[in-house]
């Protein structure tokens, strides 16, 4: 639902492995106090905010911008037989190991907030808007998400001010000193940009069947020289976390795929664990057939 | 092998409707094994599955019930519905019941995560899927596939329910289609 949120209103996604991996990427492997998340990942989001609007989606969300102007904060609740179901299909599983799974992962969730916000449980009075998934679908109640938006006129607010971020930053510095934690200064700059048309149809295509992608997340080292130099590597176009699954798509004629096929072949055997599936230009031909899409890509 | 009047842009004849009739009859009797005692409710998604699911009931010989589904489909058209939802729900709930959906075709398997995932959620006793074509090779989101009646190769093909552009789903027979 977050991602047809932001599809609809143009917003940046930030789901809470993309905020995850951003304090990654600052901070590398070290291992980051519970009670240092907050000030960390409102950080994260107030850098970014200042030249987008995001929608952030994360247990415990509510915390970091309790209160601001400019910010709609939302629950959004299923019925246990919805999650269930997600579950057994997900991990393909049946449906008491189901429930096992839901109850163990909702302690993580209790406890993991308790860590990082110092409550387990949600106070309802902290949400502008609440909606329950047992009688609608997602894309209805994206859609009454997307008017009270457009009715508190934030898309036409502007941006978070350099002033406030000021603020927001001076605030996350404090709290992060006891730590030893220093969050970087600027915000990354870059977003996905589609080097094909194929590509941004494929993202839309995820989208479209609500499965959470990341474009060109990561680069595998192939080859190096003597001293250790990477001479070499492979970055795939896509990676879909819930299949732990990288996709690579070629546009080239199958005559000339060649050399990209050798470097597939030697990621995998480099990588034996890291599972990836290559759609060829007929593939993609397909999908372009399959959903009429000629129109629109040849336009691009 | 039965022909519309214009004829299709046909490269080749994947199976024939004498094959697919005897693969549907060997997978309607595995069927009707594993289901043997129990009451099976075949759940068909329109349209495509119409011709798979008529000739498939006839070759089941457990209690079956029928019904269907449909869901919106990828534009990437502006203005377009941005997220799959069904375009037509099931007449009757399916808490407690073994359920078989059956599908035309599982390609990327997306559609087929996005309805078991939908279904699983009703409750039902169990749930498995029954497809006509399996295109493992193209496979991105993990499906168990419990009966599946052909594996086929990586190209766009038509019949036996099967469009393209809505045209050709009456041939008798699955055929591959010429590239345009």
């Amino acid at each position: 639902m977050a991602r047809a949120i932001a599809q609809r209103t143009g917003c940046e996604l930030l789901t809470r492995r993309v905020l995850e991996d951003m304090v990654a990427a600052d901070f590398g492997n070290r291992e980051i106090p519970g009670r240092a998340w907050l000030p960390l990942l409102r950080s994260a989001i107030a850098r970014l905010a200042v030249d987008r609007h995001v929608v952030f989606c994360l247990e415990g969300g509510e915390h970091l911008f309790h209160g601001f102007p400019g910010v709609l904060c939302v629950l959004v609740i299923a019925p246990p037989s919805r999650r269930i179901g997600a579950i057994m299909v997900e991990r393909q599983l049946d449906r008491e190991a189901a429930k096992r799974f839901l109850r163990e992962r909702e302690l993580e969730v209790l406890d993991e907030r308790k860590r990082r916000f110092g409550r387990s449980h949600s106070r309802l009075h902290e949400f502008d808007l609440i909606l329950n998934e047992q009688q609608q679908p997602p894309e209805m109640l994206a859609g009454v998400v997307e008017a009270a938006i457009r009715s508190h006129g934030l898309l036409d607010q502007g941006m978070l001010s350099a002033a406030a971020e000021a603020q927001v930053q001076f605030q996350a510095r404090l709290q992060l000193a006891k730590y030893g934690l220093t969050p970087p200064d600027r915000a990354p700059t870059e977003r996905n940009g589609f080097s094909h048309p194929s590509e941004e149809i494929f993202a839309r295509l995820l989208d479209f069947y609500r499965i959470e992608w990341q474009y060109e997340p990561r680069s595998f080292p192939l080859q190096w020289d003597k001293d250790g130099h990477v001479m070499e590597a492979f970055t795939p176009d896509f990676f879909l976390p819930v299949f732990d699954l990288y996709v690579e798509l070629t546009t080239m004629k199958q005559a000339l795929v060649t050399k990209k096929n050798r470097k597939i072949r030697l990621l995998r055997t480099i990588y034996p664990h890291v599972n990836i599936q290559v759609f060829y230009q007929k593939d993609i031909q397909d999908l372009i057939v399959k959903y009429e899409l000629a129109e629109r890509a040849s336009a691009h | 092998m039965n022909l519309p009047n214009a004829l299709p842009p046909i490269e080749r004849v994947l199976f024939t409707a004498e094959q697919i009739e005897e693969r549907i009859r060997e997978v309607g009797a595995r069927i009707s094994a594993d289901y043997a005692g129990r009451e099976l409710k075949l759940v068909a998604v329109l349209k495509g599955s119409v011709f798979f699911l008529t000739a498939l009931a006839r070759h089941i010989t457990v209690p079956l019930r029928l019904d269907f589904l449909a869901i919106s489909h990828f534009t990437n058209q502006p203005g377009a519905p941005g997220l799959v939802r069904l375009a037509k729900d099931l007449d009757d709930g399916i808490e407690g019941e073994h359920v078989l959906l059956v599908e035309d075709i599982v390609d990327t398997g997306f559609t087929t995560r996005y309805l078991l995932q939908n279904l699983a959620g009703r409750g039902p006793a169990s749930l498995g899927i029954c497809t006509l074509l399996d295109r493992t090779s193209r496979r991105l989101a993990r499906t168990p596939i419990n009966y599946s009646c052909f594996e086929i190769p990586e190209r766009f093909v038509v019949g036996f329910g099967l469009d393209h552009k809505q045209l050709y789903r009456n041939l008798d027979c699955i055929a591959v289609i010429k590239p345009e």
